[in-house]
Parts: structure tokens; sequence; C-alpha cells
């Protein structure tokens, strides 16, 4: 079977797939980014907490997906729940980290005069310093979406959803006619989905960044 | 007497490019617009005593916790088979080596084609390898191994190429951004001396490029250990097959061991290139 017919013949259940990969990668990191934003909120003024933020969501990230899936089975059992921990765990780093370089990258004058014209420091931050750091933010959250396409393949292993079940379907059918098809829609599927992401960002951004500090 | 002679902290990449194991992604979008401030500087370089001590602590505590429980609790047949007979230390030796050839093969390709890239002619060819390198990222690693299994059959070998192939971008665009990042003043003031290329190259260049070629060095590690433990599902080994054996017979004591192995292994790599990176840093470009 060629990879065309492949495509045709197959193409519902490629749809759903490739619908659940992405409406799991976009769940997570809307968790990662509200929770990572969080974190850089409340840590970025002290050395002290940044670093712990940093140090702390950096380890997560070397931790390897599947030994963390591995270690999630056991408490949470197979299927969607350790997917959904194990994708916005990883989606953290890159938010957190944006965050809290982004916040203190915002000119102390500018929070200063703020202050000055009398707005209360949760003014401050959503009118002043959020907006200015918000374009570093953005980053954190495409570089962190772009990961977790990926990791979200690996967990279909734990029975996760997501165009990794096809992946793993010509695994484990290596040999028989099919394997590549699988394999290809999969990956190419996965690539697809990531390059689409990334447009939707760079259009997010241009509608977000506001229009004083855009290049 | 210049007064914006901006040097480049050890670890600035140039705007717009980021990476994501290395953690070197700040803003892409509107660098230029308002230059971030200096962000209060990266902690000490030097090793500490809490550097030193404080992961392999962690990490001695957790294998003993593991080792404790394992040993105590009843073990089934199949568990049994699983972890006895020196499998477990079979596969974590076929991991150590997994991780070991591939970096090897990383570093051997990647700084000399990075150094190669930033060379005269060849400059021009960077934004093909940067457009490559984008779709790269996305590119899931098991998709990649899968590829590879079918087309040159399975065992350790097709995961070691799948690994290369997955770890040679960082190090290639770490090392090319390391070499970029260095200030032409200093490469003009070394040619104004006399230095030949090569001289320029050896003794100003690659020195000042020390801390993002390491820095792509670690991400190769981590990624490589990462990609390591999907060396299974074609058939190369490692402490993957001690997790999927774990998932697929639901045998937990199985699962949690090759899981905290594998994790133990990975913080401990990182661990040991984080003291590389602190010790292998030229003094002169410590903050």
């Amino acid at each position: 079977m060629s990879f065309w017919s492949y495509l045709s013949a197959r193409h519902e259940q490629l749809l759903t797939d490739a619908f659940q990969h992405a409406s799991a990668v976009f769940q997570c990191m809307v968790i990662a980014t509200a929770l990572g934003i969080a974190i850089g909120l409340v840590s970025y003024r002290s050395t002290w907490g940044g670093h712990l933020a940093i140090t702390s969501t950096a380890t997560m990230l070397t931790i390897p997906s599947l030994a963390l899936i591995g270690l999630l089975i056991p408490l949470v059992g197979l299927g969607v729940p350790p997917t959904v921990i194990a994708l916005t765990l990883y989606g953290l780093l890159p938010v957190v980290r944006n965050s809290i370089v982004g916040l203190r990258g915002v000119d102390p004058a500018l929070v200063d005069a703020a202050k000055g014209i009398g707005m209360s420091r949760s003014a401050q931050l959503l009118r002043v310093e959020l907006p200015l750091a918000w374009p570093p933010i953005l980053t954190g959250i495409r570089v962190a979406t772009q990961m977790l396409m990926g990791i979200a393949a690996i967990a279909a292993y734990a029975s996760g959803p997501g165009l990794g079940n096809e992946i793993f379907r010509g695994i484990a059918s290596l040999g028989s006619a099919n394997a590549l098809n699988q394999v290809l829609a999969g990956t190419i599927g996965i690539v697809i989905l990531a390059l689409l992401f990334d447009s939707a960002y760079v259009l997010l951004g241009r509608l977000t960044i506001p229009r004083g500090i855009r290049v | 007497m210049n007064t914006t002679s901006r040097q480049r902290p050890s670890g600035e990449r140039p705007p717009g490019e980021h990476d994501v194991k290395g953690h070197a992604f700040r803003d892409g979008i509107a660098a230029g617009a308002e230059e971030p401030a200096v962000v209060p500087q990266a902690p000490a370089r030097r090793l500490t005593w809490s550097k030193l001590l404080v992961t392999p602590a962690v990490l001695a505590l957790v294998l003993l916790a593991t080792y404790l429980w394992i040993t105590n609790i009843p073990l089934d047949p199949i568990e049994q088979n699983s972890l006895g007979g020196g499998n477990v230390r079979l596969r974590l030796w076929q991991q150590i080596q997994l991780v070991a050839i591939s970096t090897f093969w990383v570093l051997i390709i990647a700084i000399p084609l990075g150094i190669a890239l930033t060379r005269g002619g060849m400059r021009r060819t960077a934004p093909l390898f940067t457009a490559v390198a984008n779709i790269g990222q996305a590119t899931p690693a098991i998709g990649l191994l899968a590829l590879l299994v079918i087309w040159l059959g399975i065992g350790p070998s097709t995961a070691i190429v799948g690994m290369v192939a997955y770890a040679v971008l960082p190090v290639l665009s770490n090392t090319v951004a390391g070499l970029r990042a260095v200030d032409p003043q200093l490469v003009e003031a070394a040619r104004g001396i006399g230095m030949t290329g090569a001289g320029r190259l050896v003794k100003v260049e690659l020195p000042l490029a020390v801390p993002l070629i390491l820095a792509g060095v670690r991400t190769a590690l981590v990624l490589n250990v990462g990609t390591a433990t999907l060396a299974t599902f074609g058939g190369g080994g490692g402490l993957g097959d001690l997790i999927t054996s774990g998932i697929q017979t639901q045998r937990m004591p199985v699962l949690v061991l090759g899981s905290v192995l594998t994790v133990v292994l990975a913080l401990f790599l990182d661990w040991l290139a984080s003291l590389a990176e602190t010790v292998l840093t030229p003094r002169g470009l410590e903050a």
C-alpha cells in the first residue's frame, strides 16, 4: 500500500489522533502557562526564589520523559493522567524561566512611574510589567509547545492519546507492509502540528504584543 | 576609549536564537525594542562545596531508598526474572555505553562542522542549517528512531545513529552561536598583532566560545540520556527495557527501578557536565 492510499484509507483515524494530540498539548500548555507565569510572579522579586524556581524546573527537564511517565504510572495509572501531568511539568521550565527573565528585564523606572501616577500593585503588574514581559514569555510558550509535541508522542506508550499511537503501532508491526506508513504518518503529522502551532504563536504575538514594544 | 565595547557576557547568544535543553531561550521577538537590563548575574562560577556535594548526596539517598524497597518486598517470578541474574546491571551498562558512544560522535561531528560553518565562504550556508535545525526540533525523537529502525534494522547501532542525528543540531547551533558571539574587535585585534587564521581560531575565538560550546555538550548529554531510554523500541537495550517491560507486564517494582535508575543517571551526568563547565571555562570569562 502506498503512503497516499494509506492516508486516504485511514484519514479518519489519523485526524482523530491528530486532533487529540493537538488538544492534549494545547490544554497542558494552557495549564503550564498559567502555573508558570504564577510561579514567575511569585519568585521574580527575590534572587533566591527565582534561582530555586529555575533550578527545580530545569531539573525536571533533565529527566527523560519515558522515565517520568514510568514513575507516574504507579501513582496515577495509565492513560490520560500521566500524560497530562508529564506534559504540564515539562512545559513549565521555559515559561517559568522566561517569565522571570522578562519580568526582571522591565525597566524599574517604568514601574516607578506607574507607582507615581497612583497605580495599585496589581495594576502595576497587569498593566505595566506583564505586557512588557509578554514577548519573552510567549517565546517560552512557543519553545515549550514544540517540545511537548515530541513528548506527547512518547506518552502514547502509556496509553496516552494522540499521534504517538500511530508510531507505536508501526513499531509493533515492524516488517509488515504498513509499518513504514504508520510511522511516517505519525511522525509527519506531529511535525505538521508543531509547525502549525508555531505559526499560530507568531499570529498570537502580532495580536497581543503591545504596539509600543513591537519591533 | 570606546565606551560601547560590549563584550557579550558568557552564555549570551544573538537575539532570536533559542535552545531547549540548554535553556538559553530568552527573547525572540522584541529583542531590539528594549535591550533587557542585564539579569542579575548567574551564580558564581567556581566550585563550591554545595555544588560538589548536594546532587550526589541526594541521588545516593534515592538509590539507597529504592534498593531497600526492592530488596524488602516479595518478588514474583516475573519480577525476579526481570531484576535478577545481572539483568539490571546489563541494562545500566548498555545505557551508559549508548550515551557515551553517541555523545562522542556528536562532539566529533558537531564541533568541527560548527567551526567550518563560521569560516569564510561557508558562512552563507548557515541559514540553511538553521532551517534544518528548526524542522529537526519539531521531529519527535521516537518517530525519527522508528523510521531509522525500519530503514537500518533493529539493534544498538541504529539507536546510536538516531541519538547522534538528534543531538548534533543543538551542539552545532551552540558552537556557531558561540563563535559568532565573539567580539569582532577582539578578532580584529588578533589579526592586527599578526596572528594567522588558525592562531586566531585556537587562541582567541575558541577559548571565548568555550562556555557556549560546553553548554551545547551538556545539552547533547541530556538529550542522549533521554533518547537512549527510547533505544529499547529499536531493540537497542538500555534502561528503557526495564521501563517498557514493567509497563507491559504490569510489574511496578521493575517499572520503578528502571525509571529511578534512568532519572539518577540523567541527573548524575548533568551534574558531571555542570562540573566540567565550571572547571573548563577560562578564568578570564568568569563573571
